[in-house]
């Protein structure tokens, strides 16, 4: 009895946290997304579908699949990258892990918007890496690293790949060591004991880390912006520009539904392949 | 003694929060460099808390999201006074508490927006122009239709506002920049898919970056940028289009409901002093409205044709208008050319 009330006490601050911050406001752009908009940033309190309608407009559809290309191709470079990285550090020792994990984790201390205006002056033409390359004679021209896909790109993965690498490196550093060894006195090859031991043990690493990474990606409009010059438009920028510039609310709450359904699909399809909902919030 | 200290501290913490006089300010960012704030504090004691916003919708959501009483002074343009004016915002103005209120030019008064100014005041005029690196690009530009040449591929920089690029390519095409007609419309839309292999970037927080550190050699943006441009790179020209440019005027309004409605008429009062709008003018060079600091300006402002822009030129300049529900129109063609 003492320690349900204990309990209830405990959780109290958490469910009201939740209720006001979460639920609330979900409820309020859920709502919001029925209304008409009277594009001086107010709202006609008609029920409507209108919203939902023209999300499927021909001009709108290229923006989702845009977003999910870029997402896509981020999610497939942090997964190539971290894979041989990540299995590479788990034959070091303890200490030399930690002091890797921790170097993957310090750049989350400068806000990502002042690293992004760094890679500026690292991409851009009389940039510090075109300036090398020129010097050394190996380009004639400087490079365009950024203000197109590259530069999207680039900053894309530079800022999601730890949301990669910690998920990986946990399932990589669970993997029972003896049974890599039996399988390796009992003849298998690498590419055997990667297919049938280490695969099978990170695929719920490898699966939650893509989750962490693509949905993240598919509404970073800061980066595209800023690294691709604002030529593209993703899922962020047009909800951002339906609250600012169209000043039609109810549009922009029904693109946030849509990227909200969107995810949930996404985390129901890594339920079923069977991923654990701990591990997504758990690192 | 214990109870004596408390006391005092209470009475002098209550002291400090309520007798200081405070004045809040939304602006736009990079338009009142920090010293005429500091000297205004300096000058009259009242404490100024000083945000900014970047552009007239991220301010009309600003205020009209926040309590009333949280902004007392605001700058919007145009078009956003009459938006506002209609919603009912802004308190009308009582020009008596305004001693220097004659200095303003009077070109900038009882415009369309707000007749007889009776909520806004003009504080400084903007203009878009075509910046071009002269050493980088050896034809002559001077229409919008020059920016369609397939030379300048990956060359050219716009400011990141669907209003002014749509209204360019209208202005392009020999329509009104306020347009609401559907075909003019589809025309300037298939204009901008033409000059998009020409394009580096949009960009609205620092478009003169491109141009001074050579990364593009064209670049439409807002006069004081151009003219900042010139200053640092003698090699950009400043190119106000045959068709016309967008021309815009930031006002004082002073919001509804304010609980500092004196403080910020001083602050009115205090911009409006000739040698305050000309350290303004100075850091950054827009079109200056006040004529008492036209006498007083310096060569290097009058010179610059991007920031000193002449009369007989303002009367290319058209206003972005309030088109209402329209909007939606414009919204879908900026989706789509990107």
């Amino acid at each position: 009895m003492k320690n349900k009330t204990l309990r209830f006490i405990f959780l109290t601050p958490v469910i009201i946290y939740t209720f006001c911050l979460i639920v609330l406001p979900l409820l309020y752009i859920l709502t919001i997304s029925f209304f008409k908009s009277d594009f001086y940033g107010g709202m006609i309190y008609d029920f409507t579908l209108e919203n939902y309608k023209e999300l499927f407009n021909f001009v709108y559809l290229r923006i989702f699949v845009n977003s999910i290309l870029i997402a896509l191709v981020t999610t497939l470079i942090c997964i190539l990258i971290s894979y041989p990285f990540v299995l590479a550090i788990s034959h070091k020792s303890k200490k030399i892990q930690q002091i890797i994990m921790t170097l993957v984790m310090v750049p989350f201390l400068t806000n990502s918007l002042i690293r992004m205006y760094g890679w500026i002056v690292l991409l851009r033409k009389s940039g510090a890496i075109n300036e090398l390359l020129l010097n050394f004679n190996i380009i004639d021209n400087p490079l365009s690293l950024m203000y197109n896909n590259i530069g999207i790109i680039i900053g894309m993965v530079y800022t999601f790949i730890p949301f990669m690498i910690l998920p990986l490196y946990n399932s990589v550093s669970n993997i029972d060591k003896y049974t890599l060894e039996a399988a390796s006195d009992l003849g298998a090859s690498k590419i055997k004991r990667f297919l049938n031991i280490i695969l099978p043990q990170t695929l719920s690493g490898l699966f939650n880390g893509a989750i962490m990474v693509f949905t993240p990606a598919l509404g970073c409009f800061f980066i595209i912006d800023i690294l691709g010059g604002g030529k593209v438009m993703i899922l962020g920028n047009l909800i951002k520009n339906q609250f600012l510039t169209a000043r039609n609310w109810p549009f922009g709450a029904a693109i946030s539904v849509f990227l909200i359904l969107l995810t949930t699909i996404l985390i129901l399809i890594y339920k079923k392949i069977g991923g654990k909902m701990d591990d997504l919030g758990g690192i | 003694m214990k109870k004596f200290l408390i006391i005092l501290f209470v009475i002098l913490c209550t002291g400090c929060n309520n007798n200081q006089e405070q004045l809040n300010i939304l602006n736009w960012s990079s338009y009142i460099p920090d010293s005429v704030i500091r000297n205004f504090e300096k000058e009259t004691g009242i404490k100024v808390n000083y945000s900014t916003y970047s552009s007239n919708e991220e301010l009309l959501a600003k205020v009209s999201n926040a309590k009333e009483g949280t902004y007392d002074l605001i700058f919007p343009s145009d078009y956003m006074i009459e938006i506002m004016k209609n919603r009912g915002l802004l308190e009308k103005l009582d020009k008596s508490k305004l001693t220097n209120i004659n200095n303003l030019n009077s070109n900038y008064l009882n415009l369309d927006y707000d007749l007889n100014n009776e909520y806004s005041l003009p504080f400084i005029a903007a203009s878009t122009v075509i910046s071009v690196n002269k050493e980088k690009i050896k034809d002559e530009i001077v229409s919008y239709n020059d920016l369609l040449n397939s030379d300048y591929k990956d060359e050219i920089v716009l400011i990141d506002d669907q209003r002014i690029i749509i209204g360019m390519a209208l202005l392009a095409n020999g329509f009104d920049m306020n347009s609401t007609n559907k075909d003019e419309l589809e025309i300037a839309e298939d204009w901008l898919l033409k000059l998009k292999p020409n394009l580096k970037a949009y960009d609205s927080d620092s478009p003169k970056n491109f141009l001074i550190f050579e990364e593009a050699s064209i670049a439409v943006l807002w006069n004081a940028e151009g003219a900042i441009a010139k200053e640092e790179n003698d090699n950009i020209e400043n190119i106000f289009p045959k068709e016309g440019f967008a021309l815009s005027i930031d006002n004082f309004a002073i919001l509804k409901n304010s609980n500092n409605q004196d403080e910020a008429y001083k602050f009115i009062d205090y911009i409006l002093r000739p040698e305050i709008m000309k350290e303004i003018i100075n850091s950054y060079p827009y079109k200056n409205v006040n004529k008492e600091t036209d006498k007083m300006l310096d060569d290097n402002y009058l010179n610059n044709d991007a920031a000193n822009i002449s009369d007989e030129t303002l009367k290319n300049g058209i206003f972005v208008k309030n088109i209402g529900e329209n909007i939606k129109l414009y919204d879908r063609i900026w989706a789509n050319i990107k």
